[in-house]
């Protein structure tokens, strides 16, 4: 027995130090050998991209021999934590993406954006919708995609019972009220995790049309228990308390959620453009269309929608290969590789002059041109403070008035804001 | 109380076929199969994902990756852990309970706070990139769980057999190797089963240290299957359960010292 | 006299505590050190900010002191739960039969699934409408015990810790059937021959005897559910209205979604004292538990 154990961890002591002789041999030749300085990292988090990028950077690749790309995906979550950290001594991510709102900060923060204003490529985009990327009008990050936060819904079942998306909140609860009464869940509402994030925005637009309003609450001139928060939770709290959103609504979540939608249980999905891809592969014969919530009178109202523009192409200030990593931004920009990456994964892009292909891509584009506002949720900088927002929601659908919970939240940012 | 017995082994073991099947039923799904009801006995039993998932990707690389780093923590985890928790089990008066807290505050860390300290630590001695550095990471980290159930163990040998062995001039080398190692095989054993599992679907390291596809272990070629809005379930549990192989297999190795180390409990009693 | 004798031990130490020092104690050092700071965890400079982040948690901070108390709720069920579990059924399973040895690994198998596919398994479980509980409830007429596993606030962090049982029985398991298999068969025969009852085995040989894995296993029990990040972020992400928000998962939303470094390095520091002191309580209170004959 014993002298097996001996055995057994002289071997392994062995072959562990010819392992790492031959791996810090096998770390130097890859870089001479695949192309060394030519080589540069991109990193992203969509995991559904993966086979689009993967022709794209083959393409690219052929273009300009001398450079190769080397992707690695990360899920969001993943990619928030520590997408920054390794930046940081620009030995990864040559090409990064960056999320909207607090990570953008942060990473300007840090002085990890090369500022790409200027560059030619710029000039491939809708001016408008790359503001999200600049910060003291410097262009820190191009935004590629180019989604709408607002509600899903089944335009062949509206259609079959005569309903049309309503034009104020009387209208709203009518059209949902009558869904209901059609037997169908009115909304299918993600609430145990991406659906109060998603749906405030529509719902809180008009209450709160101010585009600073969270930049107020974060300087402490507004707060979440005066009335245009109050309002919002509270008619976030009438949809539950008649029956227009799914049953147990918080224990529901996105894809459970996009099920509903598909398999026309639910007439409205309370996400985004994004899941129509979902919904379609699980039912490839449904039209789908959006449609937002107006929570006032068709006067009041300002905003018909709300977009989001949002993984956004930037260069590492640290990375010693920018004009590599720019010719790979340059690449992605361009109308033709932009239409591939748009068609391929169904998302809407910043890119003018794309043909969009799909049912799905060509109906909703008609909202590129309706007043839509710019995700107010990605405007607040605080994420403590974003949460507790969230989470006024989710108490108030658990069950709690309108005005408790937004006493609760109110004193988180409070506890934030000292 | 035999019913008792049985009742509560089978509806145990049922708790867990239930899900199990499930994962196996998603692997030969689509995913619109999946999301309408995930016990529903599949359409259809293609291979498809299985034979996919390993031309699509480098798969043998992520697995050999995989069992190097495996193979090498859990050994050396067994190796260092086992010298410290006899050294603890020996020492007299305070100098144990010092190293023994020492070790055993490292299982109360939480591992995130630690994380960009470390990533700063690993890049600057450049380590990042190299399973090598993810191996002494690795074993750095899991020590202590392995301390501290180990010398658990090792603190219920009876003290009259290493005073004997005193007597007759061992060595403290001696009586590590002679006695405190053989009497703790069904606990090595144990703790190695921690261990293998530990390391095997180890992601936060994995995640911080490497970048090059060339050096990526399986659990980190797995996230790739996870969307930011949509996930592929059915290849990420096909993914998951190719994973799980060789640890079914571990599993069944060094559930052979469980019944060797009855044998020497008894030799001892 | 004594250190001399403990001289030869401290080179066992040794290959351990190198790399032990380099990768775990000089980054948790660094980590205290960032404590007293307001580090974002990203930008060159920060400031020294004294026991700032400190008064903060304790006097300013209601997330913090709610997370407690869930984890506290979390960390009993589990305890209470998996330990009991995975004591009976090693006791059950001690035997080296087949069908035990079969049982023991089918037992074992959710331990090796990542928490990833745990998480999508049970949220497909508790999911209310196509959800594989809810559905067994009603088809064997309990429906009315039908609950909002994950959505009710009261309930959704007991759902979650019934997960983490299932995922950790197994490993348990192997330790308590590692300690009950050291326990020499002359102790039962001897109490056999003194007619003993069942109880009284149990108590007089079992309990004194596998108290040290018992002790591994409590101890262990805790300081994972304390640390049990992966399962709750996918299953819930804290939520609802951070009904099922623990010390970890708090930590982490801290440390990269506020970018409070230095202040997510604080409440880890209190989450250590807080996790040392219960598990010292522990051994304490085991020890007393054994009989001494």
């Amino acid at each position: 027995m014993m002298k097996k154990w001996v055995c057994i961890s002289t071997v392994a002591l062995g072959t562990m130090l010819a392992g790492c002789v031959g791996g810090s041999g096998g770390g130097n030749e890859s870089e001479e050998g695949g192309g060394g300085e030519g080589t540069i990292s991109f990193i992203h988090w969509r995991g559904e991209d993966k086979a689009v990028f993967d022709e794209l950077i083959a393409k690219f690749e052929e273009e300009n021999p001398d450079i190769q790309v080397d992707m690695t995906i990360y899920p969001s979550e993943q990619y928030q934590s520590t997408a920054q950290t390794l930046l940081r001594d620009g030995s990864t991510g040559d090409v990064f993406t960056s999320f909207p709102g607090s990570q953008m900060e942060i990473i300007n923060q840090a002085g990890l954006f090369e500022d790409l204003s200027g560059e030619e490529f710029l000039e491939n985009y809708n001016d408008e919708l790359i503001t999200a990327g600049q910060i003291d009008d410097k262009q820190m990050a191009v935004p590629l995609q180019l989604v709408f936060n607002q509600p899903v819904y089944n335009v062949g079942l509206f259609e079959e019972l005569g309903l049309e998306p309503a034009e104020d909140w009387e209208g709203f609860l009518a059209l949902c009220q009558e869904l209901k009464d059609a037997g169908y869940t009115p909304i299918a509402f993600p609430g145990s995790d991406i659906g109060p994030g998603q749906f405030m925005n529509s719902m809180m637009m008009n209450n709160a049309p101010e585009e600073d309003i969270f930049e107020r609450l974060m300087a402490g001139e507004a707060k979440l228990t005066d009335d245009w928060w109050v309002q919002t939770l509270s008619q976030f709290q009438e949809l539950e308390e008649k029956g227009f959103l799914n049953a147990d609504s918080l224990g529901t979540n996105h894809t459970s959620a996009i099920s509903q939608l598909a398999n026309e249980e639910a007439a409205m999905l309370a996400s985004g453009s994004y899941a129509m891809a979902g919904v379609k592969e699980i039912n490839p014969d449904i039209e789908l269309g959006l449609l937002a919530p107006i929570t006032t009178e068709a006067a009041e109202a300002e905003w018909e929608g709300i977009n989001t523009t949002t993984f956004m192409l930037a260069v590492n200030a640290n990375s010693e290969k920018k004009e590599a990593a720019k010719t790979f931004v340059e690449f992605l920009s361009d109308v033709d590789n932009a239409s591939t990456y748009a068609n391929e994964t169904g998302q809407h892009v910043t890119v003018e002059g794309v043909e969009y292909e799909s049912e799905e891509l060509k109906s909703t584009s008609e909202w590129m041109d309706r007043n839509t506002r710019f995700q107010p949720r990605f405007l607040i900088t605080n994420a403590d403070i974003e949460r507790a927002v969230i989470a006024s929601i989710q108490s108030v659908i658990g069950g709690d008035t309108p005005e408790a919970a937004a006493e609760e939240a109110q004193q988180i940012v409070d506890e934030n804001l000292e | 109380m035999k019913a008792v017995k049985i009742v509560m082994l089978s509806l145990f073991a049922l708790v867990i076929i239930i899900p199990l099947i499930a994962v196996i039923f998603t692997t030969f799904k689509s995913t619109s199969e999946v999301f309408s009801n995930i016990l529903d006995v599949p359409e259809s039993f293609s291979f498809d994902n299985y034979v996919s998932i390993f031309v699509d990707q480098p798969m043998a690389r992520y697995f050999m990756n995989s069992v190097i780093v495996t193979l090498f923590s859990v050994t050396f985890t067994i190796f260092f852990a086992s010298l410290i928790a006899y050294a603890i089990t020996r020492m007299f008066g305070w100098i144990g309970v010092v190293f023994f807290s020492l070790f055993t505050l490292g299982m109360m860390v939480p591992a995130q706070v630690n994380m960009i300290p470390l990533y700063q630590l690993v890049f600057d001695l450049g380590l990042t990139n190299s399973l090598l550095g993810l191996i002494l990471v690795n074993i750095s980290v899991t020590m202590p769980v392995a301390i501290f159930i180990m010398s658990g163990f090792m603190k219920s040998i009876p003290k009259s057999l290493f005073e004997a062995a005193r007597i007759d001039g061992a060595s403290e080398w001696k009586m590590y190797r002679r006695i405190a190692i053989p009497l703790s095989i069904p606990s090595i054993a144990a703790t190695s089963i921690f261990l293998f599992v530990m390391h095997w679907n180890d992601l936060l390291y994995p995640l911080l240290f490497i970048t090059k596809n060339e050096y990526k272990t399986l659990p980190l070629a797995l996230l790739e299957f996870q969307g930011e809005y949509a996930t592929n379930y059915p290849m990420l549990f096909t993914g998951v359960l190719i994973a799980s192989a060789p640890m079914v297999l571990a599993y069944l190795f060094l559930q052979r010292y469980f019944i060797e180390g009855v044998t020497a409990g008894s030799v001892k009693g | 006299m004594n250190f001399r004798k403990n001289k030869s031990l401290f080179l066992f130490l040794l290959p351990g505590l190198i790399l032990y020092s380099i990768f775990f104690i000089v980054p948790t050092i660094n980590a205290v050190i960032y404590s007293f700071t307001d580090w974002d965890g990203l930008s060159p400079d920060f400031n020294v900010v004294g026991f700032d982040n400190y008064v903060n948690i304790v006097s300013n901070d209601s997330i913090f002191l709610k997370a407690f108390v869930n984890n506290i709720k979390f960390m009993l069920f589990v305890l209470i739960f998996q330990t009991l579990f995975s004591l009976i059924f090693a006791m059950f399973l001690i035997k080296n039969t087949k069908t035990n040895i079969v049982l023991r690994a089918l037992y074992f198998f959710p331990t090796i699934l990542s928490s990833v596919s745990v998480a999508f398994i049970w949220t497909f479980i508790y999911d209310p409408s196509i959800g594989v509980l809810n559905t067994v409830l009603e088809s064997v007429n309990l429906g009315f015990l039908q609950q909002s596993w994950l959505g009710n606030q009261d309930l959704a962090i007991f759902s979650v810790a019934v997960t983490q049982v299932w995922f950790h029985t197994g490993q348990m398991l192997v330790i308590f059937v590692a300690g009950l298999q050291g326990i020499p068969k002359d102790l039962y025969e001897v109490a056999d021959m003194e007619g003993a009852g069942k109880w009284d085995r149990f108590r007089f040989v079992t309990w004194p005897m596998i108290a040290p894995s018992a002790t591994i296993v409590m101890a262990y029990t805790t300081i994972q559910s304390f640390k049990a990040f992966d399962l709750i972020f996918a299953m819930t992400r804290g939520g609802p209205n951070y009904s099922t928000e623990i010390l970890a998962t708090l930590i982490y939303s801290t440390a990269f979604r506020s970018f409070e470094f230095g202040y997510a390095s604080a409440q880890s520091v209190i989450f250590m004292i807080v996790i040392a002191l219960i598990t010292v309580a522990q051994f304490r209170l085991l020890r007393a538990s054994r009989v001494q004959e």
